[in-house]
């Protein structure tokens, strides 16, 4: 069970203090809000890893030699002569080859999204309607029961509108 | 734009684009639906019924105006997603209002582009002969044609395309799902994919469209030069021209930035919230671009002339003297000189760039003067091949004709419906642009 604290505020300086507090304290936090702080985060937490980058470099590199192979294995397997020109031409074998590494990077990125951002999801989310609008939120995981007046506390401090308890089975 | 607006408030003036619809609207968008039906998809079941001799195709022009307008909506496609891509690397702020219906724009003429290559087939129900499969005929598709080459590269950037539109539109659609209700909702909630708006996701998300746009930009580059290449690979005077693959992107570029300004105009007009988010400072910015684009290429549409001449092969200068000093050729010359060079020169003259005239005006005259640059190339240089027996002039029917009009509507029709579901201006990014709410600013 994982029982976390969700606060919300009005301003992004007042929530990355708060989340600063907590994560000294040793919890796991995340922050939900309706635009990206990518900037605001690394600046106060420093730069986090960003696998993706994995998954597009894997996918260019499938494309640029299924492109290759594709062009060439199929062009002696269907051997078309056409007036003396090559049956492996290379200038159009680079050019679907840079195409289809375009194509696999592409998609290899999309499915890196997926994979790590774990998403299709149904469930209930923290995300609510004041978050999609114009409210930041602050998730603290995995605080105990005797923990939660404190975290509150620190939220409160720093300003949060609204702290709640969440309890996921 | 106005830093005083509140992220509430522009979640209620982009949401109120999808969720307020008068009745005008409704009445414009089913007379484009229906005269997209009647112009576009009815001339062409009768075309499919009759065959193609409905058409003026006939030896030695085999590519009439289905080819022109293939060519002409895969330009009007290249801008949209270039924008966007361009300038989300260089983190260009202006970019965030504008360049989802840029996007959206690129969807559609893709859409479009797709259409006209069935259109221009004949027989649409064999495209697959298109694709390299194995069959007992023991055929695969020749990777040293050009015609393959266009289906690889723009297979790639349909689908970066909507790739591109549709992930970026993620976080939007989860908003919507959460300020919407009936339909709508369930709609949204299925397609914001569980959307949490978490500090990972929206890290991921970052890091997945800059890559998208780094993938996009040399793409944009890549389509545009392969199908110039479906002329400039060829022995046909009028086609075999070294200088068609940048003059082909360029002058995809001209006609794509023209058609985000006056796309831009006409929703302003449409809806006038609109005017808080894009506003003459955007004019300002995309206008540079048509005036700097309009320059390249009358450079290029005058070295595409001068090559021909200094050539002087007896095709090339019967080419040249069919398109520029044969009417009706040298009107429709004259006039794509004045739409595409002269006109967008007015864009120097600042105020000109936000007035009516900035607006539509000049926009309207580049995409004529674009379309009739692809129709004085594809069958104009068919014409004029090798031989005088070969010789033979072309004259559009009414059902090409019609089908060239119907796409227009049809291509209204569907921004109008696209409009109506799914938010035309980026909410996330334009509440960026308001700017993060801190207590201590900056």
């Amino acid at each position: 069970m994982d029982n976390s604290i969700l606060g919300k505020f009005q301003y992004v300086d007042d929530l990355l203090a708060a989340a600063e507090t907590c994560k000294q304290s040793g919890y796991a936090i995340s922050i939900i809000s309706p635009v990206p702080l990518v900037h605001e985060i690394e600046h106060t937490f420093g730069e986090g890893k960003n696998p993706i980058k994995y998954f597009t470099g894997v996918g260019a590199v499938t494309g640029l030699l299924f492109g290759i192979l594709f062009t060439i294995i199929t062009s002696l397997l269907y051997v078309l002569p056409r007036a003396g020109r090559p049956i492996i031409a290379i200038p159009p074998t680079l050019l679907i080859s840079y195409e289809t590494t375009i194509l696999f990077g592409v998609l290899f990125t999309l499915l890196g999204f997926i994979v790590l951002a774990l998403v299709p999801y149904f469930k209930e989310s923290e995300y609510d309607v004041e978050i999609a609008i114009d409210a930041f939120g602050l998730r603290v995981h995995g605080v105990g029961e005797d923990k939660f007046s404190d975290i509150e506390k620190v939220m409160r401090e720093n300003g949060s509108s609204d702290v709640k308890r969440i309890e996921k089975k | 734009m106005d830093r005083s607006i509140t992220y509430k408030e522009a979640t209620e003036d982009i949401s109120g684009i999808i969720t307020k619809t008068g009745w005008r609207y409704y009445a414009i968008l089913t007379l484009m639906g229906v005269s997209g039906v009647s112009f576009l998809f009815l001339p062409w079941a009768y075309q499919i019924y009759a065959g193609q001799g409905v058409t003026g195709l006939n030896a030695p022009i085999f590519w009439g105006l289905y080819l022109v307008n293939f060519i002409y909506w895969v330009g009007i496609a290249h801008a949209g997603t270039l924008i966007s891509a361009m300038l989300y690397i260089t983190h260009t702020p202006w970019r965030r209002a504008i360049a989802r219906g840029a996007e959206t724009m690129t969807f559609f003429a893709l859409f479009l582009v797709t259409l006209f290559i069935f259109i221009h087939m004949g027989r649409p129900w064999n495209f697959y002969w298109t694709f390299p499969y194995p069959s007992q005929r023991e055929i695969w598709t020749s990777f040293v044609s050009p015609i393959t080459f266009d289906v690889f590269a723009i297979g790639t950037y349909t689908t970066s395309s909507i790739v591109f539109l549709f992930f970026g539109m993620i976080p939007d659609i989860a908003s919507l799902s959460h300020t919407t209700t009936g339909w709508r909702k369930s709609l949204y909630t299925f397609l914001s994919f569980g959307w949490r708006g978490t500090d990972r996701q929206w890290h991921l998300q970052a890091k997945a469209c800059m890559f998208f746009a780094a993938f996009i930009m040399p793409l944009v580059v890549s389509v545009h030069s392969v199908v110039s290449w479906d002329f400039a690979l060829s022995v046909v005077p009028g086609y075999a021209k070294t200088i068609f693959a940048p003059y082909f992107v360029t002058g995809a570029l001209l006609s794509g930035f023209a058609g985000v300004l006056l796309m831009l105009s006409v929703m302003r007009e449409a809806y006038p919230v609109i005017k808080k988010y894009v506003t003459a400072y955007h004019y300002d910015r995309v206008t540079v671009f048509v005036v700097v684009l309009s320059m390249i290429w009358s450079y290029l549409t005058l070295m595409e002339v001068v090559t021909g001449l200094y050539a002087n092969t007896s095709q090339e200068i019967e080419h040249l003297k069919y398109k520029l000093a044969i009417s009706p050729f040298s009107y429709l010359f004259a006039l794509m000189i004045f739409s595409n060079s002269v006109m967008p020169l007015l864009y120097i003259f600042k105020k000109l760039r936000s007035s009516f005239i900035g607006r539509f005006i000049i926009p309207v005259f580049v995409l004529v003067g674009m379309w009739l640059e692809r129709f004085l190339i594809v069958p104009n240089s068919l014409s004029r091949k090798f031989l005088p027996w070969m010789w033979h002039d072309y004259s559009p029917t009414w059902v090409e004709v019609s089908i060239t009009a119907g796409a227009f509507f049809f291509f209204i029709s569907m921004f109008m419906i696209f409009i109506k579901v799914f938010p035309i201006i980026a909410i996330f990014e334009v509440k960026e642009d308001i700017g993060i709410p801190m207590r201590k600013p900056h």
